[in-house]
């Protein structure tokens, strides 16, 4: 087989212009990337710290530009500039093809300009994610409260106050803070228990033998919905876990390892049911921190 | 060709220098067996999605806000139901061709998901994702991931009871992250659950994010299996080491695909007439604070919801840094583990077993033990935990209390998996021994049976011949 036949053919170049080595032009390389990380900061900084959109959108714009002239002069002012022709009916594939045209830069510093470029571009792309911040509020300690306080009065799922005598023996009923219907992290499961409830139920927060506890799962939220009678369990349609609510809701079976939390329960001057207070334990699912 | 076809092609051709390439296509060869349609089964269906799903998109509402059903579907009329809930009604109920639309696109989405699964599992069994088709096998593997995230959004959209129980339980997985959780799910629900902003975004997500990464991936998928060439099973005689051996794109393959194709939208348009799949009347909108039983997602995501149903009641505190808990033990690290150890298999079997060179032969599972034994220990694994998410179903169909049922499965999910990987391992190495043979740790041995005892081709270049780049081992 003719070798040649494999060798790529070179590329067919009709003009051939060296730039001259500038350290001026690797200075403004250097400069520009090294500005454009810096505003690319700026944005991401100005934006999460609520700053004026003409501060974080021009940062963002300063970023692009500069970064837009570090990239032209690193190559219009250190690369040869070559013109070259093509055959317009050369096929698509076969042979070797044309080898890449000789373009090595003039200039020697080529690593660190290589370095500060990658730097800024990556500095930029980081900076790039500051508007994840912005698709949800910050936590802060939304997750710790919920809706109930000192006096909130507890309501139906229709927006009516209930009385002790509401609930009959046995009784189980859906419950939300009065202003919190919907909310689901404080709905709350009002149980009139068939004798005195046992520790570590908070005896003080029993009214006439009315308890309620939380109705989120400390598993992974779902609402514990079901009461099993055989052994007057609450029970977690997800999945499966178990709470004693004549044992402060400890859990006695599946994945939840914390009590259901109970609400302090009182009467006000109308004798409708009130909280005491919000939850003193934690509600719902594991919080990532504490 | 009629005349009319005939002008056409030439007009382009003459444009565009069709003749080359497409002359190249129609002759490119398709290695033969049921099995490899299982890909392009999952292929088709995606053609159904899109199409069915651009239908869907004309009449959904990505909303929560309450509204009033005044349609023709008895049972919710003059109520209120969150918007989404209520279009999907509206297109159920009141919309000529949309329920079978819905219900198309409901089978297909269980179909591409299958097949996907299916298609891995083949991989898997039979070697294809061996060097060179490491790259590949990884695309494969974040193609189901994409199917996955696909089809959990898209059992979001309609805002029924399930779909809520489902982004609730998504929700709490999310704030199990240690440390940074409550960001990530304040992030991804644009605050504390529940929120208006879940369903825009699981919309966003489900019609244009994931359809685009999913036809993108997709699309690299086939062309590196174009680049690289399909794997085959052993023939006779055959150097399949050096030779694709089976049916030309035309007509062959092509009138395959095509009855395929057909089959495949004629079989999910059959089944959404028997099936009413996913009936949101029945199941009713999401209520805050309730939650029926039967609560089981959609059956790929079994294998999480089983784990997160029997793994133990654990919760603890890292220096009251960070909270570990179950759901993040068992609904974010075990997934996370299956899919790593499903990524990295590949080089750890090349290590493991030595393995040399290209393999563009398939072989038999039980000729690699190691093979053998992860697959089915991994998907024993997943079936298992699978089962443990109708646990509740299986306690009230059979009386068995439910705690002895999820007992059952933290038992079993343990015990039996390295228990079968074991017998598994054992039985295929003792086969190996007993026809005198090692694990073949390049593909020329691993060929020897199946071209020695052929031995009638004549044509030099089909049998296996010393000019072979490997070094010989003996």
């Amino acid at each position: 087989m003719n070798r040649g036949e494999n060798r790529p053919r070179p590329l067919e170049i009709i003009e051939r212009r060296d730039p001259p080595t500038s350290s001026i032009n690797d200075s403004i390389v250097t400069l520009t990337a090294i500005g454009a990380g810096a505003f690319a900061l700026l944005f991401a900084v100005s934006l999460l710290a609520g700053g004026p959109v003409q501060l974080y959108g021009g940062a963002l714009a300063a970023a692009l530009m500069l970064l837009a002239v570090a990239v032209r002069r690193f190559f219009t002012g250190r690369y040869p500039d070559v013109t070259a022709v093509e055959p317009r009916d050369e096929p698509a594939t076969g042979g070797a093809g044309v080898s890449v045209a000789d373009v090595e830069p003039v200039s020697p510093r080529r690593s660190f300009l290589t370095r500060a470029l990658i730097a800024a571009t990556g500095l930029l792309g980081l900076s790039l994610l500051a508007p994840v911040a912005s698709l949800g509020p910050s936590p802060g300690d939304t997750l710790r409260r919920t809706k109930w306080a000192r006096g909130v009065r507890l309501v139906t799922g229709e927006g009516d106050p209930v009385r002790p005598a509401d609930v009959a023996t046995g009784g189980l009923a859906s419950i939300w803070p009065e202003k919190g219907i919907g909310h689901e992290r404080s709905s709350v499961l009002l149980i009139r228990l068939q004798q005195p409830p046992g520790s570590p139920t908070r005896i003080e927060w029993v009214v006439d033998d009315l308890v309620a506890y939380s109705k989120v799962c400390t598993h992974a939220g779902c609402p514990v919905a079901l009461y099993r009678e055989r052994d007057n369990a609450l029970f977690c349609p997800c999945h499966q876990s178990t709470f004693d609510p004549a044992r402060g809701a400890q859990p006695t079976f599946g994945p939840a390892a914390r009590s259901l939390p109970q609400l302090p329960l009182g009467l006000d001057g109308e004798g409708y049911l009130v909280a005491l207070g919000d939850f003193e334990a934690q509600v719902g699912p594991a919080l990532p921190r504490g | 060709m009629t005349p009319l076809f005939a002008w056409l092609f030439d007009t382009l051709d003459e444009r565009l220098g069709l003749r080359s390439p497409s002359r190249k296509a129609a002759n490119k060869v398709f290695p033969h067996n049921w099995s490899f349609l299982l890909g392009e089964i999952a292929l088709f269906a995606l053609v159904v999605l899109v199409l069915t799903g651009v239908f869907l998109t004309m009449f959904y509402r990505p909303s929560i806000e309450a509204v009033t059903y005044n349609g023709s579907f008895e049972l919710y009329r003059g109520t209120t139901q969150p918007a989404a809930f209520e279009s999907i009604l509206r297109l159920s109920h009141d919309i000529p061709g949309g329920l079978l639309f819905r219900r198309i696109h409901r089978v297909a989405a269980h179909l591409f998901v299958a097949a996907g699964v299916l298609h891995m599992l083949r991989i898997l069994l039979t070697g294809a994702f061996r060097r060179p088709r490491e790259v590949n096998y990884l695309v494969g593997i974040g193609l189901i991931t994409f199917a996955f995230a696909a089809g959990f959004t898209g059992y979001s959209l309609p805002y029924d009871s399930l779909a809520g129980t489902g982004i609730r339980i998504a929700y709490s997985e999310l704030l199990s992250f240690p440390v940074v959780g409550d960001s990530i799910a304040f992030w991804v629900f644009g605050g504390d659950f529940p929120t208006g902003d879940v369903i825009p975004r699981f919309f966003v997500f489900h019609v244009m994010v994931l359809p685009a990464i999913i036809i993108g991936t997709l699309t690299i998928h086939l062309l590196l299996v174009v680049r690289q060439r399909h794997t085959q099973f052993p023939a006779r005689g055959v150097d399949g080491h050096r030779f694709v051996l089976g049916k030309p794109l035309w007509p062959a393959q092509f009138a395959e695909s095509a009855t395929l194709m057909l089959w495949v939208g004629g079989v999910l348009a059959l089944a959404s007439i028997l099936v009413p799949w996913s009936d949101i009347t029945l199941i009713g909108p999401y209520v805050p604070g309730e939650v029926g039983n039967n609560a089981q997602p959609d059956w790929y995501m079994f294998w999480v919801e089983g784990a997160l149903r029997i793994f133990p009641a654990v919760e603890f505190s890292v220096f009251n840094l960070m909270t570990i808990s179950g759901p993040f033990i068992a609904g974010i690290l075990l997934p996370g583990l299956v899919f790593t150890g499903l990524a990295l298999y590949p080089f750890i079997e090349r290590r493991v077993c030595r393995l040399e060179g290209e393999w563009h032969v398939l072989t038999n599972p039980l000729e690699i033990p190691l093979r053998a034994a992860f697959v089915v220990g991994t998907f024993g694994f997943v079936l298992i935990i699978s089962a443990a998410a109708t646990n509740d179903i299986l306690s009230r169909l059979t009386g068995v209390p439910i705690e002895a049922a999820t007992w059952f499965f933290r038992i079993t999910a343990v015990v039996v998996p390295p228990l079968a990987a074991a017998a598994v391992y054992v039985y295929s190495t003792r086969r190996l021994r007993r026809r005198g043979r090692t694990v073949a740790t390049n593909e020329q041995d691993a060929m020897r049976p199946y071209l020695f005892s052929a031995g009638s081709s004549d044509d030099e270049s089909m049998a296996r011949s010393g000019s072979e780049p490997e070094p010989e081992p003996e």
